[in-house]
């Protein structure tokens, strides 16, 4: 259980909330680079963190992150034309710069310096592989770009996918981090899922269905390892890396692109996942990324605007034929709305004060706490770790390793994310 | 055509709706009715320090209110526990009635004392669970000797991780 007090402080993101101002220490994924796809493109409203903005990509190919809301009589820019350098608001044609800056106010006198004085608020954002990243913090404590390895490995080894999730973020999270929920949830889906299919591990994981959990501290986050027994002597690890405030990473499987989630609030009610799969040393096959288009893995099938197809107005399309023949061990089709149906069906915000959690929660319980003493700490003016570079080129890990050795000491480099070198994976 | 005429593997699905739906059902305001009843606590937790360290991190631990946890210490061979009012207790008893055990160790002494635990838990069906106080140390002897014994391990655990697992587990 939790205190509804720290469950609303964990859970709430808008500006001036503790753990809002936590999130404004990070570069947040705010849009996959496909919604602005060429310079003059139509904009797009953006929500995060509770703050309602408008992204746009001018001529020059400039990405503006800005209020929606136009500083004359407050209309949505998604009206807006954009065009020649700027996003012009349609009413009565006032025109902003991608920093938000008015650049031609015409209902004044052309000699008039009034624009100069009017800028909407405005938000730095980059282009990291197929993403677009934004800070939303103060300009004076902003962190170096995002290092996160699936966004700097080259053009072709990365896909992301993004879509909706209908409660608050934290619900999503500890999906991300509660590894005793994989061997029933996602039974079904180790042998039949092209992304996932033919690993040596997959044996394992068939093999030792109880598997004993280790949580480590570390500095941007936790590691969760998940011991399984292998060939005598020797044990089985998945090692899922937490980096503070909201990235999850999921094991590997042979060869398989390694995959791994951002979990982003939208409000206090939404969020979304930002879903990527990477190859550290190779392209991307054109089988792969035709299956993560088609949902597979851990994304999922989208409408146009990221919701998924199978979502609850639609009961996720729930089957309970293929949850009594036992492909998919609660009804729904796929990883990713096998988690988010569960996580939205607690509501928007569960009452964390009715839960009645286990020991094997543990790692939940210890994440939590680490994000409580990260915002009592910012409040103390001590700067939260997980948005540096060593924080973010971190690996997870699928390994065997002699029994008396611990995990993190055995996997040691391979945990560190480096160009071209080769994963570790089972 | 009537409703059973309907080809079901090619026709349109019918849309979900009412109070069954989980559109509705996922609501705050559904939530709102998630029916309130008082939860049963963890049922008698048992927190066993295995060295001097430890010992310290759970008497301070114990000065808190708890509903049923109990909190003891264990040397080797690990037939009878002391609780922190000093009396002493049979191992045996001490896992009678218990669904959860929480062991506490820094140093890695009184091994064969985890090994009797660990046994009795296996074979009662108990949750077990480790913490690892060792400042610092990723490898360390406590570690290994609580590895097969612990279900679940914190490593390296902080003081307060203790206590945030007990709240958070009702204990
Ligand atoms: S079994 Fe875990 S939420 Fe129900
Ligand atoms: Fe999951």
């Amino acid at each position: 259980m939790l205190r509804t007090d720290i469950n609303e402080l964990l859970a709430q993101t808008g500006p001036r909330t503790p753990m809002g101002d936590l999130f404004r220490r990070y570069w947040q994924p705010v849009l996959l680079a496909e919604e602005l796809p060429e310079n003059d493109c139509p904009p797009v409203r953006v929500k995060v963190l509770s703050e309602r903005l408008i992204a746009f990509r001018d001529s020059e190919g400039r990405y503006g992150l800005m209020d929606e809301f136009c500083a004359h009589r407050g209309v949505s820019l998604w009206f807006g034309r954009n065009e020649e350098g700027g996003l012009r608001c349609p009413y009565h044609g006032w025109k902003y710069d991608v920093t938000g800056q008015a650049v031609a106010v015409p209902s004044e006198p052309t000699t008039s310096n009034f624009c100069a004085n009017v800028k909407l608020k405005s938000y730095p954002m980059v282009k990291r592989g197929d993403v677009l990243f934004a800070y939303l913090g103060d300009p004076a404590a902003q962190p170096p770009l995002p290092e996160w390895e699936a966004y700097t490995v080259p053009d072709g080894q990365v896909f992301t996918s993004k879509r909706l999730q209908e409660c608050n973020w934290l619900q999503a999270l500890e999906g991300g981090i509660d590894s005793s929920h994989v061997t029933f949830l996602h039974g079904g889906n180790l042998e039949s899922d092209p992304l996932f299919k033919g690993s040596k591990g997959n044996e394992y994981n068939k093999g030792d269905l109880k598997p004993f959990f280790e949580v480590v501290d570390s500095e941007g986050g936790l590691l969760i390892g998940a011991r399984r027994n292998a060939e005598e002597g020797k044990y089985y690890w998945r090692v899922t890396p937490w980096v503070l405030p909201n990235f999850t990473m999921v094991p590997p499987r042979g060869d398989h692109p390694v995959h791994g989630h951002f979990w982003v609030p939208i409000d206090d009610d939404n969020c979304w996942a930002y879903s990527f799969d990477y190859h550290p040393t190779r392209q991307l096959t054109e089988a792969e990324v035709a299956a993560m288009r088609a949902g597979k893995g851990v994304h999922s099938a989208n409408d146009p605007s990221y919701r998924p197809l199978a979502n609850k107005d639609n009961d996720y399309l729930m089957d309970r034929e293929s949850q009594k023949r036992g492909e998919n061990y609660s009804g729904i089709e796929g990883i990713a709305l096998q988690d988010s149906s569960l996580q939205e069906s607690m509501g928007p915000l569960v009452d964390r004060t009715k839960e009645r959690l286990v020991a094997t929660d543990a790692g939940i319980i210890k994440a939590r706490q680490k994000l409580y003493k990260a915002v009592k700490a910012l409040q103390d003016g001590v700067e939260p770790t997980g948005n540096r570079a060593k924080d973010q080129k971190v690996r997870s890990v699928a390994i065997v390793l002699p029994a008396d050795q611990s995990f993190v000491e055995g996997i040691g480099e391979a945990m560190v994310a480096e160009p071209a070198k080769p994963h570790t994976s089972v | 055509m009537s409703d059973h005429d309907h080809d079901h593997a090619t026709g349109p699905r019918s849309v979900p709706s009412g109070p069954s739906s989980c559109a509705e059902a996922a609501t705050a305001k559904e939530a709102a009715y998630r029916i309130d009843y008082p939860l049963s606590a963890a049922r008698n937790t048992r927190v066993v320090a295995l060295d001097d360290e430890a010992e310290r991190i759970i008497r301070s631990a114990a000065l808190l209110e708890w509903g049923q946890a109990r909190f003891f210490s264990i040397t080797d061979p690990g037939e009878v526990l002391a609780e922190v009012d000093g009396s002493n207790v049979p191992l045996d008893e001490v896992m009678t009635d218990t669904n959860t055990v929480v062991m506490v160790a820094s140093s890695g002494e009184n091994a064969t004392a985890v090994a009797a635990i660990g046994d009795l838990a296996r074979e009662r069906g108990i949750m077990t669970a480790g913490l690892v106080v060792t400042p610092g140390a990723l490898t360390s002897d406590a570690l290994f000797h609580l590895r097969p014994h612990a279900r679940i391990l914190l490593v390296p655990a902080e003081e307060d991780d203790l206590i945030e697992l007990l709240r958070a587990t009702r204990a």
